[in-house]
């Protein structure tokens, strides 16, 4: 494997000389390019082709939180050391049956995935290395939920090559991650901030979450500052979403659960978009700003719709054929993976305008949008024949916007994103 | 012949019909278990969501009675809610007998009366059967009392049963054997078939339902419809068993279908007589009576591309229900479309939705109406069930509208809000008596644009289920007429004008406001609704502009999921109209008739 070295700041650069600026034929390659918009679009087109994507779920958590609906289960910790094992296995399998090329990101999602051992984790990648390959750059994430992870256990995993760190905050404020019946306070947050730079994590993502029940736009205020002073690389600013199943679903049904106003949740959004470009985080996806050049990488492969891997209980996976999901129990998932049977229990096959819908729909959520060359390169279709008149109404009104070769939505669209990729799905 | 029992199952809703057909069907070892699925008979979709029968049914059972002799029972399962008794009457006409069924725990309803005599119209006879008496509050002896004194039929005939644990069917096949009359007609005769109904096959083409008066059919035979000479091939005759089962022939007494490759679809009419073309009968039966249809309202498609669709949908499912009938109409909101007749709100509703589930057509009703007589000062005379004719009101001397008397069963404690109920609903000429202890028949006659108008629903929540309510039209008097106009943002939509009594137009108006606020989804700039009479606003509601709609959800790789509730949000939005710039849901529209919930 030869790697290039291209100008700093470069991403695609970070892969293989496979589509490198100047080997592909776009045209925003540029040797010396530090420009965020043209750097994630030379990855894109770097990734075309390419299965370097690699995403982990674990999926156990100290206790499950009233809202979630992620595949993840209390307790269990009697299935650890054999859920590593059987990770280990699938990924020989995936090395051995599935396409791929050296992994430029892994991710350990969840679940809690700070909540293994730091030697698990460890292992895991080892493993990846050892079956997958790592490109030099290779960004590797991990999601860590504060209460469940000490400086030791953070300077290890960053010796064992976690290079950037998420971190499930959701809310500084005490009374609210109680009513959120998340298993660790506000404190816990700060320190677990504070541990992980000291570790040498210089790539540090926080999770937040608005509209919480009885929150204010203020209280939103104070969570985003206090979030903001702490310099993070990365944000991810969610709204908290109500599912079915989950007790709030159940509250919800029940007329127990009192959301913020809309007038409020607006506010909040108003407060987020601009004290984050204030303290230099740029939003580029609907709910995630980054510094520019500190995009989660892993990420901009899904928002892309290009394909990826997956191991573990409840991950899906993507070749851009097939989309497989696994089966959620993680004991089940030991159980088949060692008997050999499959442990796929969906699969999806879409075919080339339903994926090229999909690809428009997920692109759509980036700030920069889609670029419309690529969508021609991909699938040989036109969003501008394609949707016709649908998507000239929506330009009209004032949703969507063509600029050059990108298509995306307007300010007051990405309001109602939701409304425009329902007539675009 | 002597051998065939042909009889249908008659009641109110709800008394256990299609619960008593399930337990005779299995009885006579007709279907396996596996195949097996309560209130078989309700075979729509439609039907089962719903939990009530729409169409009558029929089934061939061979039944082995105690005196060993084989007979051939056609049941015919039949609706009981008041908008299908034409399914019942149509019913009746290929049946010798009846079972008219009790509810032992609610007694004599609205509907039994009616049906029962729907029955006796038919000169059948009629077997009195007390239903659910597993129930804990049944009480068949009080029952038994009110068939005796109140239907004045004998107790000596009267059945006990419990069709849901099935107890007492077997007598019941007894009694249908020993006291219902074997099928008359002369099998050597000439052909005289009765159309009772029919169904549209894609393959097949028409499945005619009949009942044989007299003489033979068999495939080969060459028949002639007696209304239009059109002229036909059978290719096939045979039985309703729990499928279709082809016979070498079909003779007097028998009730059958014919399949004749008939794709005209119009050829083929409920009531119609079918006869042999070489050996042609003398005359043709009487047929049914011309059926009233009382509410009327509009049909659209959503998407205009359905409009030649629709048309070919409509005429197929008339077919199936006779009781339908429409002519092409047109709206400056909603393009071509179909006016079209119906039986009551329910019938209204049943259509509807086999339109779209069975022709896969979304639509919009519009608002429904009575048919009204306006009188105009050149003398000429105009009827009129669409508000987009409502005459000049300089030009109308006067105007009626259609009375019906309506008969109301309700438990003695129910009687003051009843009585409220109709009198804010224009009732007249109020009476009552007491048809038994604790109950009263209340008659009542009222306008019958005041009963489509969300009385069903309001009698049934006020009596708590207690109530029972049947009508008949009476008369034409004199109203006075407004018509009321709805506006979207500033934009009148014709299809949701209604025409209404002067006296009640702000009321609905403001009820229409109020409802369209409740159905018409938040979209992103802000609507406002008015309604209207000849310019003036007499009502208005906004309904607030959604600020945002985006969700903020980490999905990671499960992009599946994210794209299937855009997929879901898609298909809501094909149920909805778009009015100017503002999406409004398919419900909208007949919710201006409904009361809120
Ligand atoms: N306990 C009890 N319930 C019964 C009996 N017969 C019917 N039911 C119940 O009564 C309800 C109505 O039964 P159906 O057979 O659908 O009544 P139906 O007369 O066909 O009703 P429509 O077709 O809508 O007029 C169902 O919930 C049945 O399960 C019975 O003998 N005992
Ligand atoms: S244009 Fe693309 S490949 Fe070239 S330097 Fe910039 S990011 Fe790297
Ligand atoms: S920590 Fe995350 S994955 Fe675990 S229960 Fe809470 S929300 Fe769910
Ligand atoms: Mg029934």
């Amino acid at each position: 494997m030869q790697i290039n070295t291209v100008g700093p700041g470069c991403l695609a650069g970070q892969l293989p000389n496979l589509n490198r600026c100047g080997t592909v034929t776009h045209d925003e390659g540029d040797r010396n390019c530090y420009n965020t918009i043209k750097r994630i679009a030379c990855y894109e087109i770097s990734l075309d082709k390419l299965m370097s994507c690699l995403y982990i779920h674990i999926p156990f958590c100290l206790q499950k939180c009233a809202y979630c609906s992620f595949v993840s289960f209390g307790g269990r910790e009697e299935l650890f050391g054999r859920y590593v094992a059987t990770l280990c296995r699938e990924a020989e399998q995936t090395a051995a049956r599935a396409a791929h090329t050296p992994l430029s990101t892994l991710f350990f999602g969840g679940g809690t995935p700070s909540l293994l051992p730091a030697a698990s984790i460890s292992k895991i990648i080892d493993c990846c290395h050892d079956l997958l390959g790592f490109t030099s750059g290779i960004e590797i994430s991990l999601e860590a939920n504060p209460g469940t992870i000490d400086y030791a256990k953070l300077a290890e995993l960053r010796r064992a090559g976690v290079n950037r760190l998420s971190i499930g905050v959701q809310s500084f404020d005490d009374h609210e991650l109680h009513r959120l019946g998340r298993a660790h306070n506000g404190e816990q947050a700060l320190t677990t901030v504070r541990h992980a730079r000291k570790a040498g994590f210089d790539n540090l993502s926080l999770d937040l979450m608005s509209g919480l029940p009885g929150q204010s736009a203020d209280a939103w205020r104070r969570n985003l500052e206090q979030a903001l002073a702490l310099n993070p690389e990365h944000l991810s600013c969610y709204q908290l979403t109500i599912e079915e199943d989950t007790p709030f679903g159940r509250l919800q049904n029940q007329g127990l659960l009192e959301l913020p106003h809309e007038d409020a949740i607006v506010a909040m959004d108003e407060i987020t978009h601009t004290l984050c470009p204030a303290a230099g985080l740029e939003r580029y996806e609907i709910s995630n700003f980054a510094r520019p050049g500190q995009e989660c990488r892993h990420n901009l492969n899904y928002w892309h719709n290009r394909p990826y891997l997956a191991l573990g209980a409840g991950a899906v996976s993507y070749d851009t054929k097939r989309r497989q999901r696994r089966l959620s129990d993680p004991q089940r998932y030991c159980e088949l993976m060692e008997s050999g049977d499959s442990i796929v229990i969906d699969e999806e096959n879409l075919g080339t305008e339903a994926s090229f819908r999909e690809t428009i729909i997920m692109g759509l959520r980036l700030i920069q949008g889609v670029s419309i060359n690529e969508l021609q390169h991909r699938f040989h279709l036109n969003p501008g024949s394609y949707y016709g008149e649908t998507l000239d109404r929506l330009i009209s009104r004032n949703l969507l916007i063509i600029e050059q070769d990108r298509l995306r939505l307007t300010p007051h669209g990405l309001t109602f994103a939701n409304r425009v990729m329902a007539e675009l799905v | 012949m002597k051998e065939i029992r042909n009889f249908s199952i008659i009641a109110h809703i709800d008394h256990g019909k299609s619960t008593l057909a399930d337990r005779m069907i299995q009885l006579c070892g007709e279907i396996s278990d596996r195949e097996f699925k309560n209130q078989l008979l309700d075979s729509m979709d439609i039907e089962r969501e719903r939990g009530i029968t729409i169409k009558s049914q029929t089934i061939c059972l061979p039944y082995k009675a105690r005196n060993g002799k084989v007979y051939s029972l056609n049941l015919v399962d039949t609706p009981g809610h008041v908008d299908f008794s034409y399914e019942v009457s149509r019913a009746l006409s290929s049946c010798e007998g009846a079972l008219l069924l009790i509810d032992a725990a609610q007694g004599i309803e609205a509907q039994t009366l009616a049906n029962l005599y729907l029955a006796m119209e038919n000169d059948l006879d009629i077997i009195p059967v007390i239903n659910k008496i597993d129930l804990p509050s049944a009480e068949p002896e009080r029952v038994a009392l009110q068939i005796e004194d109140d239907l004045g039929m004998d107790p000596e005939t009267i059945q006990l049963c419990s069709a849901k644990t099935g107890q007492g069917v077997e007598d019941i096949l007894e009694a249908i054997v020993n006291f219902l009359p074997a099928p008359v007609g002369d099998p050597n005769g000439e052909l005289q078939a009765l159309i009772f109904d029919a169904n549209y096959d894609s393959f097949r083409g028409t499945i005619i339902s009949c009942r044989i008066i007299n003489g033979k059919i068999r495939a080969g035979d060459t028949i002639i419809f007696m209304s239009n000479n059109a002229e036909y091939r059978v290719e096939e005759v045979g039985l309703f068993k729990f499928r279709r089962e082809a016979q070498k022939e079909l003779s007097a007494g028998q009730v059958g279908y014919i399949l004749a490759g008939v794709k005209t679809v119009s050829d083929t009419r409920p009531g119609d007589t079918i006869t042999l073309k070489d050996q042609p009968c003398a005359e043709a039966l009487p047929g049914f009576k011309e059926v009233q249809q009382v509410v009327f309202s509009s049909i659209y498609p959503i998407t205009t591309d359905d409009y030649a669709g629709l048309a070919t949908a409509l005429e197929k499912l008339q077919l199936n229900d006779a009781a339908l009938i429409f002519q092409k109409d047109s709206s400056a909101a909603l393009g071509f479309g179909f006016r079209c007749g119906f039986l009551g709100l329910l019938h209204l509703e049943v259509i509807q939705e086999r339109l779209e589930r069975e022709f896969d057509i979304p639509l919009i009703l519009t608002v429904p109406s009575v048919k009204y007589n306006f009188f105009l000062n050149d003398g000429t005379e105009l009827i009129v069930d669409n508000p987009a004719y409502f005459p000049d009101p300089i030009k109308i001397q006067r105007v009626e509208e259609p009375y019906i008397k309506a008969t109301i069963l309700i438990p003695e404690r129910y009687m003051g809000a009843i009585m409220t109920l109709c009198m804010e609903r224009r009732g007249e000429n109020t009476k009552y008596h007491y048809p038994m202890p604790g109950r009263i028949e209340f008659s009542c006659e009222l306008p019958l644009a005041e009963v489509i108008y969300d009385f069903y629903d309001k009698l049934k929540s006020i009596t708590q289920g207690y109530g029972s309510f049947d009508y008949e039209l009476y008369d034409y008097r004199k109203s006075d007429l407004v018509k009321l106009d709805i506006l979207v943002n500033g934009e009148l939509v014709d299809a949701l004008s209604q025409l209404v009594h002067r006296k009640n137009a702000r009321s609905r108006g403001l009820h229409a406001c109020e409802q369209l606020k409740k159905e018409i989804p938040r979209q992103m700039f802000k609507i406002a609704i008015q309604a209207a009479i000849g310019g003036t606003i007499v009502g208005r509601t906004t309904i607030s502009a959604l600020r945002k709609d985006v969700t903020a959800k980490c999905y990671g790789g499960d992009i599946s999921r994210k794209r299937k509730l855009l997929e879901k949000q898609k298909a809501g939005k094909k149920r909805m109209k778009t009015v100017g710039n503002v999406e409004i849901p398919q419900k909208a529209f007949l919710s201006v008739l409904k009361s809120e919930q």
